[in-house]
């Protein structure tokens, strides 16, 4: 167990926006959060970053190394994509490899603004790679991307995971992105939200024309929209 | 060119308007003041006197950047400290230079102190006020980025928050170095032992206008000259942060 969340409850004065959650992710996992828009799925990672603190109930955390990608990539503009990653880790060598594995080798003395927002969501994943994690968060790192960038992306990231098998906390509101990258999706209700479900995924999932992978992300919609 | 042409433009209103006027007391014209800028050049003193106006305004901008910057950004950082220091560097901002003179005078009489101390004195709480606005400007997504991944305060300090109030700083520099000649000569003017300002004192003592206006010229080119150098300089610094 790499995380353990018993009774969580998260309130903004008398709104109560997380609502009694309990789950556990084991190690080298890959759990999504699905819900729609201000569920409190952001507000969760938050928690488990140490970045808001809950209302009630127990957070067991059994990880170390924790890499966050965040929404938006929240890189320092007047440093290079080299530099951003130096204010992380200093190590040469890890960043010349993060930045092969992330498919941004040769844009190290590019500032942000000279690259685009893929590279720019490229970056912000290369940060949360140089630190080498065993639990990686992921909040909604899709949303601002085109689908064809969006799927490069996942993509790239499915095979770093398959090299690297760190633990992936993901939140979505795109049940594409949910099929595609978890392998167990937790569906939250509207707030306060509660873990409406839990949907384990089977299949491969490279093809996201293939059969089983459309069944499934119309099961999770109708689900969603009853 | 276009310089030139504006420069034509100002030194030919200039001649027309002193010509209309034709009186040296109030508007001498620029064969006048130039001819009175020739025979200031020509004298020795005229050299050690802009010196000492040149150093006593990069005393005022060091002391500047050395105490309302550090000043400023703990403000900004603690709004503790900052309504605990708020007062106090409203009543500075608020005190007329008239009675820091008065008390500059009863401290060290006539000398290079008052004018760096009133200069100071003028310039310290709007650059205090601007870095203290900058440091709460910083982005705080940035901020939590880097409390997310453990970055040590002093490469925080360095990467983000320098990083940051550069623009801020650029403002504090542009805003003293187009303000301190001022200062400094109205200080000199009222309480200095040697320097430009002192020169249009004793000017003004033997109603020579037209030399005045000739040592004002040497302080308008002093200023435009600090001032394109304090940009050089700026942008020097800040390239390495990528601005």
């Amino acid at each position: 167990m790499i995380l353990k969340v018993e009774g969580l409850v998260k309130s903004f004065g008398n709104f109560e926006v997380i609502h009694h959650w309990n789950l556990t992710v084991e190690e080298g996992e890959k759990v999504v959060l699905l819900g729609p828009s201000g569920c409190g799925k952001t507000t969760f990672l938050r928690i488990i970053a140490g970045l808001e603190k809950p209302t009630e109930g127990k957070i067991e955390i059994g990880f170390e190394r924790l890499g966050f990608v965040f929404q938006e990539p929240r890189l320092i503009p007047w440093k290079t994509v080299r530099d951003n990653l130096r204010l992380i880790e200093e190590d040469e060598g890890k960043i010349k490899t993060i930045l092969e594995l992330v498919k941004l080798n040769g844009f190290e003395d590019h500032f942000p603004s000279q690259i685009s927002g893929g590279m720019k969501q490229r970056l912000n994943l290369a940060r949360a790679m140089v630190v080498d994690p065993d639990f990686m968060i992921l909040d909604e790192p899709f949303t601002s991307l085109d689908i064809k960038v969006k799927m490069e992306i996942m993509e790239d990231l499915m095979e770093i995971w398959e090299k690297r098998r760190f633990t992936m906390l993901m939140v979505t509101h795109d049940v594409k992105e949910a099929v595609y990258m978890g392998d167990r999706i937790l569906i939250l209700s509207k707030i306060p939200s509660k873990i409406l479900r839990e949907i384990r995924i089977n299949f491969i999932r490279r093809d996201i024309t293939n059969r089983d992978f459309l069944g499934m992300e119309s099961r999770i919609l109708r689900f969603m929209l009853e | 060119m276009r310089i030139l042409l504006g420069l034509l433009i100002f030194f030919g209103s200039w001649l027309i308007l002193s010509m209309m006027l034709s009186q040296s007391l109030i508007l001498p014209t620029p064969m006048e003041t130039f001819s009175a800028l020739v025979e200031i050049l020509r004298d020795s003193t005229t050299y050690s006197a802009m010196l000492s106006t040149i150093a006593k305004g990069f005393m005022i901008l060091g002391l500047i950047i050395a105490v309302g910057l550090p000043v400023g950004f703990v403000m900004g950082l603690s709004d503790k400290i900052y309504e605990l220091l708020r007062p106090t560097v409203m009543i500075i901002q608020s005190v007329p230079v008239i009675s820091w003179l008065a008390l500059v005078i009863f401290m060290w009489g006539i000398g290079w102190k008052g004018p760096v101390l009133i200069g100071f004195l003028s310039l310290l709480p709007i650059s205090i006020f601007t870095i203290v606005e900058g440091v709460r400007s910083i982005d705080r997504d940035l901020l939590e980025m880097v409390k997310v991944y453990r970055v040590p305060k002093i490469k925080v300090f360095k990467y983000v928050y320098i990083g940051s109030l550069i623009p801020f700083i650029k403002a504090v520099v542009d805003v003293s170095v187009g303000n301190v000649w001022k200062t400094v000569l109205v200080t000199e003017f009222l309480c200095g032992d040697r320097g430009l300002g002192v020169m249009i004192s004793w000017a003004r003592q033997y109603v020579d206008v037209p030399r005045i206006y000739a040592v004002t010229l040497m302080a308008v080119g002093l200023g435009i000259g600090t001032e394109r150098i304090a940009k050089k300089l700026m942008s020097l610094t800040t390239r390495r942060w990528g601005m």
